[in-house]
């Protein structure tokens, strides 16, 4: 599996399932198979020390939400400790179900992270710059102009470094810096006004159609506020037929700008990335296992993945359907290789 | 004029719309209490403030639609992405970032379009860079941006009250470095924050005033980043008063070499 899009379509599954999720059990599992999905492609693209990042950044977050929770909210049955009273915001009892609440919460910002996590490993940087939308062609153009310079840049900042360094010059301290940054700068900027030469010499031009770009704003401004203000209305738990039609339009909105914007643009591409068997299978299940779960959580039929410690601590419930559902994640180790282009 | 002053109002709306969404668990504290919503808070946040970004990104764009500019930003973000990965350049402790001097000094200089792509854009690609892309990307891209965007206003007033090549010039941006190293750390906070401080109980927590949301943000911030933001507001002051007058002056010569137009066959 190596098409970005089914990538996209692995990582809106995570999520679905993070944010649909509040049973700890499953919260776990679910970060280990990212965890063993994750160690699995960072072998492929020799990445040392994949796990132990993440590992470090899941037991951070875990301590700091827990101890944020416990601290700040003094609900729950069962006390650990009392702290006096006059102690501002964090005095009053501190509770055991406060603690795993916060913990949830660790473990949902974990997954959640540890998703993002894979997607930058599996994707590569020329993947990702794809994805800017065709409509922002001259950022697309920046963006990849400055991951081409950076190499050369870096090493010329370093040639500069090391001959500083010879001259005696020690870099300790700020002021120390300016030999580098003036040389860096000036070097570079020369190659700025060489490379535009050559951009405008081989024809390279952007127009921008006033009428047009004006249009295009302001549907996209309309169609962020729309979305904006069904989210508004879902914080205050409006029902959900006045919500999801919202965030329809809106969603619709902001993708039928950027088609018709990048169509009017005419484009060459350069390897176009091409659907493989396995891309357009494990597509599919990710869509099938994304719309089953939104539709079963809509109807209430899921009801292991709903937990709260509060008022009193229980067992959260299980189901092997649950955990089937979560190892969908684990698809792209099944279909085999991936070796990015 | 007019297209300014689209510009202008697409901005104030983006402005408006991405703190309210940032601000959202302070200004609609009634609403904190749906255990759901917590969940997706990072999430949908991280998804209004992309269109937030998005929006001004196909504004801004429109300053760099000549090769001259295209070329010139792709090379300077290049410097500042290179500058922030070359080991051991410039030493330093947690928190101090130097990418905050350039973003100042190119908004302060080329103004607030170009100030917006230039933030934006570097966080971008340290984003592709380092593989930091996720939910906490956006928040960055559009602080960054902010950075860059509103040290066109101290460029503005600078010129108005004739302050260029003066020392209160320096005086200026270095204390503008240092209110962005805290508001940076602030806002980049607020993504995040709701889902620590997530209501445990429904009924209690409702009752909180914004004024106590408020009291428990401040503790939290006190507690996890005052050290690293302190580093960086000082880090910037100290880089805005030793190099900004040097890096100003190359600034100033390029700018002038980049600011030619071609003629149209019949013009000349």
């Amino acid at each position: 599996m190596k098409h970005t899009a089914s990538w996209i379509l692995w990582l809106v599954l995570s999520l679905t399932l993070t944010l649909t999720t509040r049973n700890p059990f499953y919260l776990s599992f679910q970060i280990l198979s990212l965890l063993l999905l994750g160690v699995y492609i960072a072998k492929q693209k020799h990445h040392a020390f994949w796990l132990s990042q993440n590992i470090r950044f899941l037991l951070t977050m875990l301590v700091i939400s827990s101890l944020v929770n416990a601290l700040f909210t003094h609900t729950g049955s069962t006390t650990l400790i009392n702290l006096p009273d006059h102690w501002i915001l964090v005095g009053g009892s501190i509770t055991l179900e406060s603690l795993i609440y916060g913990q949830i919460n660790g473990l949902i910002i974990g997954a959640i992270f540890v998703a993002f996590n894979i997607i930058n490993l599996a994707l590569s940087i020329r993947q990702l710059t794809h994805l800017i939308p065709g409509a922002l062609r001259p950022i697309a153009m920046t963006v990849t102009i400055t991951l081409t310079f950076l190499p050369s840049i870096q090493q010329r900042a370093q040639e500069i470094k090391e001959a500083q360094l010879i001259r005696g010059n020690q870099m300790k301290k700020i002021r120390d810096w300016l030999p580098l940054l003036l040389p860096l700068l000036i070097s570079s900027l020369e190659n700025a006004i060489s490379l535009s030469e050559s951009m405008t010499s081989r024809g390279f031009e952007t127009q921008s159609t006033g009428k047009i770009t004006r249009l295009t704003l302001v549907s996209l401004i309309l169609a962020t506020f729309i979305i904006f203000s069904a989210w508004v209305l879902s914080l205050f738990d409006y029902p959900g037929f006045i919500i999801l039609p919202l965030y329809a339009i809106g969603g619709g909105l902001v993708a039928v700008t950027f088609i018709s914007a990048s169509r009017k643009l005419r484009t060459t591409h350069f390897k176009k990335e091409t659907w493989s068997k396995k891309d357009a299978l494990s597509s599919g299940i990710f869509i099938t296992t994304i719309i089953g779960t939104i539709i079963l959580h809509q109807l209430g039929m899921l009801p292991t993945f709903y937990y709260s410690p509060y008022p009193g601590l229980s067992l959260p419930g299980l189901s092997l359907s649950g955990f089937l559902v979560i190892s969908v994640l684990l698809f792209p180790m099944l279909v085999g290789k991936n070796d990015s282009i | 004029m007019k297209i300014r002053l689209l510009g202008f109002l697409v901005n104030i709306f983006v402005l408006f719309l991405g703190m309210a969404s940032l601000l959202a668990p302070f200004i609609f504290p009634s609403a904190r209490g749906a255990v759901a919503q917590t969940s997706t808070f990072p999430i949908m946040v991280g998804l209004i403030v992309v269109l937030c970004v998005l929006i001004i990104l196909f504004e801004a764009q429109s300053a760099i639609l000549e090769t001259k500019m295209i070329a010139l930003l792709g090379v300077l973000i290049a410097i500042n992405a290179g500058i922030r990965f070359l080991e051991n350049a410039i030493p330093g402790p947690a928190g101090f970032s130097p990418t905050f001097f350039l973003i100042i000094l190119i908004g302060y200089f080329f103004g607030s379009r170009v100030g917006f792509l230039f933030g934006a854009l570097t966080m971008l690609v340290s984003g592709l860079l380092t593989g930091g892309v996720g939910p906490w990307l956006p928040g960055q891209l559009i602080t960054a941006g902010w950075v860059g965007q509103s040290a066109a206003l101290l460029g503005l007033i600078t010129r108005k009250l004739n302050l260029k090549n003066k020392i209160s010039e320096v005086v200026l941006l270095a204390a503008f470095g240092a209110l962005w190293g805290f508001l940076y750390g602030l806002i980049m906070n607020l993504w995040f924050w709701p889902f620590l401080a997530a209501s445990s109980d429904q009924i209690f927590s409702q009752s909180l005033s914004v004024f106590e949301n408020f009291q428990r943000y401040s503790a939290y911030y006190v507690a996890t980043s005052l050290v690293w933001d302190l580093t960086r507001a000082i880090g910037n002051v100290l880089m805005i008063v030793f190099l900004a007058n040097p890096v100003i002056k190359v600034l100033h010569r390029f700018h002038r070499r980049f600011s030619f137009t071609r003629l149209k066959a019949d013009e000349a």
